[in-house]
């Protein structure tokens, strides 16, 4: 049998020797021992007592008969003396008494059962310079009192005594002992009942609770608490307190089970997101590189007719359209490359000094088309921790964007500037350009929307979701604030020196 | 024969029975000398003579020293009582015996025994004695009534005596309760005297 099994067998059977009981009994058993030590402690005092007392009072006896009987043995008078020894008839325990005069000869005697002349003759002599001397055997004393006047012993008194008392005394004492230990069996029958209440119950409370928790797997259940503050309490308290946290743990434990069951969903969820996500982006790639390659291949088909006819008229426009065709294309798969660069290059953090990176970027688009007037201004910014490369191509995308729609503005202003905010360090790039709907704000950052058709302005579609994918390596975030023909403000951040996320 | 006087007899007795077991001595002899040693009369008044001095009170003013006891009596009675008290005390005070023949010697005695002789004599000495701390014992059968203190009285083979207590209270005498219990008879009236 378990362990566990045969503890909860226990705690299946609450009438088996109860605590209650066992106080009780106790209780008796301490009481009445007691009782009895006391009784033999006392019966003995008192039966030495007595003893010496009775001793004492025959020895007196002994004294007044022989002061009574000195004459009498000097002038020869049994009669007298037998007169004296008579009056022990009074004390009930001398059986006998003998007076032996100084020759050793029987002078005179008594008997209480009235038969004289049965001399005991067995009368022992006493040691010599002594006055009294007693011999005890059993129940029976015998006194001897030496007589003595003016200096010299004229005989020596014998009193036999028998402590019939002593046995009485004995059936008293029983009698009251037994009287006085039946009082305190029911005084602790009494006591129990009131211990019972006090100690018992409570524990018998507390053994049921834990029977019901055992047996219900029910934590929520509590142990009453016990008005008192000795160790019951502190063990019904304790109990409860254990409770609480098993029932604690238990809902921890569930919570977390549920918890689980939940981000496990999620995760499906953002996968099945992910892939659709994945499949419309490889949609649209495939579309996109599709719209170039149609319009090679339509080039190549004119070139082939135009060989057929030999005709060289128009082959410098095709070859030109051919080549802008293929260009496009070119710059599709760079800026998926880079997309996809940002999302698997390994990141090495170094200093990176942001307000040099714009400064060349404002240089390279000067000299691209030299007819535009555009102002930069460029703010120093505090020197970050990042991967240079990709905060290259983050500030190469947000300021070519901005100067890509500032294109249709006859003068445009570009901002690069940092704001501290709440502790955190913000970069912005602004620019007053064409703007965008802020109702399209969250499709901002997604591949391939484009807000503006290819035809106002070029471009893939990638460059913003390639920042985004950036920032967030490198444990930052970007936003964007703008309205329509109002300029667009690009807001980011990069916390420098976070650890890469992957 | 018990009391002082019994003691000697068996004193004898037992030396008897010891030499008879140590076989030197015939049964025959052992008897005859335990007979031989009955205490005669003589001895067994002497004895009680002694005795007496035990249960008497002297008046205070009375001469301390030695107890007298005067014996007006045969040698065969002088002897015995001076055996008996030889280097013996009563109440610290020594024993001493003198034998008394006239009244003229009756001064200074403490107890006076006045032994068998003629009337006359005995009234001499007791008239001498009169109304002096002095106890008187005697043996004469009317020694009472001619104003002796104790008396002896021959009753079933014993010896035992009688008590004039006036007498006593005429020479200031004191008579234990013990003594006049044992008394064959007492007459007169107990007094105060006797104060030690």
């Amino acid at each position: 049998m378990m362990p566990g099994s045969s503890l909860s067998d226990k705690l299946m059977k609450p009438g088996s020797r109860s605590v209650s009981a066992r106080l009780m009994w106790m209780n008796v058993l301490v009481s009445g021992t007691v009782l009895v030590l006391a009784v033999i402690a006392f019966f003995s005092y008192d039966l030495i007592s007595f003893r010496q007392n009775l001793i004492r009072n025959i020895e007196t006896s002994a004294q007044i008969v022989g002061a009574n009987s000195v004459s009498a043995l000097l002038f020869d008078d049994p009669q007298s003396a037998a007169t004296t020894l008579e009056a022990l008839r009074n004390s009930p325990d001398v059986v006998n008494a003998t007076l032996v005069a100084s020759d050793g000869q029987v002078f005179a005697e008594y008997r209480r059962n009235g038969q004289t002349g049965s001399a005991d003759p067995s009368l022992p002599e006493m040691t010599p310079g002594r006055v009294d001397q007693e011999w005890v055997k059993g129940r029976h004393v015998l006194l001897a009192h030496r007589i003595v006047f003016q200096g010299k012993t004229d005989g020596t008194v014998y009193i036999a005594a028998e402590l019939t008392e002593t046995g009485r005394r004995a059936r008293q004492y029983l009698i009251i002992a037994l009287a006085v230990l039946l009082i305190c069996m029911m005084a602790g029958i009494l006591i129990g009942s009131r211990v019972r209440k006090m100690v018992a119950r409570p524990i018998g409370a507390l053994a049921e609770t834990a029977r019901q928790v055992s047996r219900e797997r029910d934590y929520s259940v509590r142990a009453e608490p016990h008005t008192d503050n000795g160790e019951i309490a502190v063990l019904i308290e304790s109990f409860n307190e254990m409770l609480v946290q098993i029932q604690e743990r238990d809902t921890a434990l569930r919570g977390a089970r549920d918890q689980l069951e939940t981000r496990v969903q999620e995760r499906t969820a953002a996968l099945r997101a992910a892939n659709r996500e994945l499949e419309a982006f490889s949609y649209t790639v495939a579309h996109d590189l599709r719209g170039p390659l149609d319009a090679v291949q339509g080039m190549v088909y004119i070139l082939e007719a135009l060989d057929r006819e030999k005709r060289d008229s128009d082959r410098g426009e095709i070859l030109e359209q051919l080549q802008q065709a293929t260009r496009n294309m070119t710059l599709l798969i760079d800026d998926l490359l880079n997309l996809s660069r940002a999302s698997t290059t390994t990141m090495k953090r170094e200093p990176v000094r942001l307000t040099d990176l714009a400064w060349q970027i404002a240089g390279d688009l000067n000299r691209s088309d030299p007819k535009r007037a555009v102002e930069f201004r460029i703010e120093k910014v505090p020197e970050i921790e990042a991967d240079g490369g990709l905060m290259r191509v983050v500030l190469d995308n947000l300021i070519r964007n901005a100067w890509k729609y500032t294109s249709r503005h006859e003068h445009a202003c570009i901002e690069f500037g940092v704001v501290r905010q709440r502790g955190e360090t913000i970069f912005y790039v602004r620019d007053d350009g064409a703007g965008f709907d802020p109702k399209m704000n969250d499709q901002l950052f997604q591949p391939f929307r484009r807000l503006h058709s290819r035809s106002e302005f070029p471009g893939t579609g990638i460059g913003l979701a390639t920042v985004q994918r950036i920032l967030e390596r490198h444990g930052g975030r970007i936003w964007a604030e703008g309205s329509v023909e109002k300029g667009a403000t690009f807001w980011f951040t990069v916390r420098s020196g976070a650890a890469a996320v992957a | 024969m018990r009391g002082k006087a019994g003691a000697r007899r068996h004193r004898w007795c037992l030396s008897g029975l010891l030499l008879a077991v140590a076989g030197v001595a015939s049964a025959d002899l052992s008897w005859q000398s335990a007979l031989a040693q009955r205490p005669s009369r003589d001895e067994v008044q002497a004895a009680y003579l002694y005795n007496f001095g035990k249960f008497v009170r002297w008046p205070a003013g009375a001469a301390r020293g030695p107890l007298t006891i005067c014996v007006a009596a045969p040698d065969s009675f002088g002897h015995a009582i001076s055996a008996l008290t030889a280097g013996e005390q009563i109440d610290q005070r020594p024993l001493q015996v003198k034998t008394v023949d006239g009244a003229g010697g009756v001064g200074g005695c403490s107890i006076l025994f006045i032994g068998a002789m003629e009337p006359k004599r005995v009234n001499e000495l007791l008239a001498a004695a009169a109304g002096k701390p002095v106890l008187t014992v005697g043996d004469a059968p009317d020694f009472l009534a001619r104003g002796g203190t104790i008396q002896f009285v021959e009753m079933e083979d014993h010896v035992r005596f009688s008590v004039n207590l006036d007498a006593a209270n005429r020479g200031g005498l004191g008579m234990s309760s013990e003594l006049l219990k044992v008394a064959v008879s007492v007459t007169g009236k107990p007094g105060t005297g006797g104060a030690r």
